[in-house]
């Protein structure tokens, strides 16, 4: 038995306890707090917003903060888009989450209902004085403000606004339109060149329903009034769903589109089937290649009802409560806002700016359809609230890429139901799933 | 030291002889004996309990969490309030439950019996020993070894925008614009013809293993009896792997009613949720609505149903073992 003189040797006995041992430290370890508040650091967690450069160049501003004397450093955390809801509400809830984040356009407003969020009241108040305050675009500010205060700050902008292959336009012989009648003389004179002029994705990993509420609130109309209650059944939104009931029986429209994801859609304005339609900024910058230089951004059409709007969803960045020190996190926010230029102007596709600093450099403006986006299309937006308001609420959640949506815009585009009973269908379900 | 491990030798195979192990002192079981057994016992659920906490805390523990929150009216940020059975009382109600609950059916249906008809032909085609054999094996087992994101991918790429190949296909054989994934009939088709595609090579290997130890004796007697092909399957093939199907068809009702991925990823439950099994649904109702009382309630339905299936197929298997 050799073991027997070996001093290295473990015993039976001596290993169950040290397995059970290390069994109850793991479990320990694993319910010890070790939070935004716990760590001396402030975390900050973003999401993957852009291109591939996004994150290693964030991640290089983050940690190139220095933090004031007594005031703690940052880390950074990528969190991905993979079921991030969960991501933020198990962290949050065990008190590991982030002291600073940015993440859904309505996580924020979600989290304050929990009293999870520290109000940015006091640090916009700051920011008065150095000049970021009013260095937001226009109206940007309000969409975040609930009664209890700020919840969070914008960060990018992203938003549904019209665009149109020029090459393919000039083929059918039209200029690009102005209003909803130029729409549908555009799409009929595409529709007889072999193309369509209202392409989207309308399946279930598309993004047509925000094309449809877009398209409703261009004419006046949207999901919520003043009081923040659905009111779906409008005559402007049913105006609005005819217009798009008519394009579709034209034929303007891909019949696949109502099962099209974002990919089988960007595959079609690659194939030159899709002309025109409405789509996210950096729709040029995905399909890229030679259809990229080929993107260009129309104006906003007057409806109807003589109006303009469109969609927009104010990405943010939000404070927690656990932090180790609130002062700490707005030292990081604003050491933050005042150095994220780089991220718009190394190009890193993320989405739009909110600061007009921004807006404003040579390297954005050299993108002239980003540049018409904020200068044009941005002071007509609308968010989720409208036409109730601007400042977005917990229950816009149940709008934001919801099934309740996609089912929604589907049996319109589908013509399975007339307009009416399809929003009266969607007020029904809004109504009951409000909290 | 030759000397010593031929007397230790001797010693084990003495120890050996009485029925003890090399430590044991081979003495009668009594209050000592019973001592040791409890030691013994102790011994062995201390070196079982790193696993048994695992365990719990992998598997139990969500699941107990899960059941509780189906309990509530929460979120994916707040447990909410206590509901009770409120949330089963809602799902059982909502005709998006009993859309997808039927959808669930045709698909398990479809899926259990499309991809076992086909695997068993094949496994059947492919039991004589046949040159290049091998080779049909490994490229008929394709469909199950490709990822599950790869395939979908692309099917999609097959059918999805009127310029795919497949529509192209009808369209040329003058059956018109055919929308595989925009119809729902087409769309439910589709899925179901997809859901066979990855799962008959799995049958194929359940039912080459089973036709593999049935006695070939069996067949020589049943020809010189005059069996037809036809009856020899019926009552020789079919009676010998009944076994093995009706574990193949548990399986297969357990994949294809928890199979996420294949709906998800083709449609996405739609077109106007005529796709949605009760996985995707929710799957939707927790992470996309944020209900999770309803969501998780959907979810504890659906594993009564597989449980009551389960053992109702695994009855059949023991009748088939008693016969």
């Amino acid at each position: 038995m050799p073991g027997l003189d070996n001093p290295l040797t473990v015993s039976r006995r001596g290993l169950l306890a040290g397995a059970s041992g290390l069994t109850v430290l793991a479990a320990l370890a694993a319910c010890a707090p070790t939070g935004g508040g716990g760590s001396g650091t402030i975390k900050f967690w973003n999401m993957p917003w852009g291109n591939t450069q996004f994150t290693p160049l964030d991640k290089k501003i983050t940690l190139g903060y220095r933090p004031g004397k007594g005031l703690p450093p940052a880390s950074y955390q990528a969190v991905q888009w993979a079921n991030f809801t969960t991501t933020f509400a198990s962290a949050v809830a065990s008190n590991t989450g982030p002291a600073v984040s940015s993440g859904s356009g309505t996580q924020a407003f979600q989290f304050s209902q929990q009293n999870r969020i520290a109000y940015a009241d006091h640090l916009l108040d700051a920011w008065k004085s150095d000049g970021l305050y009013d260095d937001f675009l226009p109206g940007l500010l309000d969409t975040m403000k609930t009664p209890k205060g700020y919840v969070a700050v914008p960060y990018n902008l992203d938003m549904r606004a019209l665009w149109y292959r020029k090459s393919l336009l000039e083929k059918a012989g039209v200029q690009p339109p102005t209003d909803w009648q130029s729409h549908l003389d555009v799409c009929e004179a595409l529709k007889k060149a072999g193309m369509f002029g209202f392409g989207m994705a309308a399946g279930a990993q598309g993004n047509g329903f925000q094309v449809v509420v877009g398209l409703m609130i261009n004419n006046g109309g949207g999901l919520f009034d003043e009081d923040q209650k659905p009111n779906c059944v409008t005559p402007e939104n049913i105006q609005a769903l005819e217009y798009m009931v008519e394009m579709v029986r034209k034929g303007y429209m891909d019949p696949g589109s109502v099962s099209y994801s974002t990919t089988n859609a960007q595959t079609q304005w690659k194939n030159d089937k899709f002309a025109m339609g409405f789509e996210s900024p950096g729709l040029a910058q995905v399909l890229g290649g030679a259809v990229e230089d080929d993107m260009m951004i129309g104006d906003p059409l007057v409806s109807a009802n003589g109006k303009k709007g469109a969609l927009y969803f104010p990405n943010n960045i939000m404070m927690y409560k656990n932090t180790p020190t609130q002062k700490g996190s707005e030292a990081f926010m604003t050491y933050y806002f005042k150095n994220m230029k780089q991220l718009w102007t190394q190009k890193t596709g993320a989405g739009l700016p909110v600061l007009r600093s921004i807006a404003e450099t040579p390297e954005f403006r050299s993108d002239a359809n980003a540049a018409k986006m904020v200068d044009v299309w941005q002071p007509i937006c609308k968010t989720w609230a409208a036409p109730g308001g601007d400042a977005l609420f917990s229950n816009v959640a149940l709008v934001d890429s919801t099934p309740a949506m996609s089912t929604f815009a589907q049996s319109v585009l589908s013509l399975k139901v007339t307009p009416k009973d399809a929003l009266s269908t969607l007020q029904k379900t809004l109504i009951s799933g409000m909290k | 030291m030759s000397r010593v491990s031929s007397e230790t030798l001797r010693r084990s195979l003495d120890r050996a002889r009485k029925g003890v192990g090399s430590s044991g002192a081979g003495r009668s079981p009594g209050k000592s004996g019973s001592r040791r057994r409890g030691k013994v016992a102790w011994t062995l659920v201390l070196f079982a309990l790193p696993s048994v906490v695992l365990l719990v805390l992998l598997n139990a523990y969500p699941v107990i969490y899960a059941a509780l929150q189906s309990l509530r009216n929460g979120d994916l940020i707040d447990p909410g309030a206590f509901v009770g059975l409120a949330n089963y009382a809602t799902v059982l109600q909502s005709p998006d439950f009993w859309r997808a609950a039927g959808f669930t059916l045709i698909f398990t249906v479809v899926g259990v019996f499309g991809s076992w008809a086909i695997g068993l032909a094949l496994a059947l085609l492919l039991r004589p020993r046949t040159p290049g054999g091998g080779i049909f094996k490994v490229l008929l087992l394709l469909p199950w070894v490709v990822p599950i994101v790869v395939s979908a991918m692309s099917w999609n790429w097959l059918v999805a925008t009127p310029q795919s190949p497949l529509p192209m296909l009808t369209k040329a054989l003058g059956l018109g614009d055919t929308l595989f994934l925009a119809d729902p009939t087409l769309a439910q088709i589709t899925v179901c013809v997809f859901k066979v595609w990855i799962s008959f090579p799995f049958m194929m290997m359940m039912m080459s293993s089973a036709l593999a130890s049935v006695d070939v004796n069996v067949y020589e007697a049943s020809r010189v009896d005059g069996a037809s092909a036809w009856q020899t399957f019926r009552h020789i093939t079919l009676p010998m792997i009944a076994r093995s199907t009706f574990i193949s068809w548990i399986l297969m009702t357990i994949f294809c009613v928890n199979d996420f991925p294949t709906v998800f990823l083709l449609t996405g439950g739609g077109p106007l949720q005529s796709t949605q099994t009760l996985v995707v649904l929710a799957y939707s109702t927790v992470f996309q609505n944020f209900q999770t009382g309803p969501g998780v309630a959907i979810a504890f339905l659906m594993t009564l149903v597989l449980v009551v299936i389960s053992v109702f197929l695994y009855r059949r298997i023991r009748k088939v073992d008693v016969a």
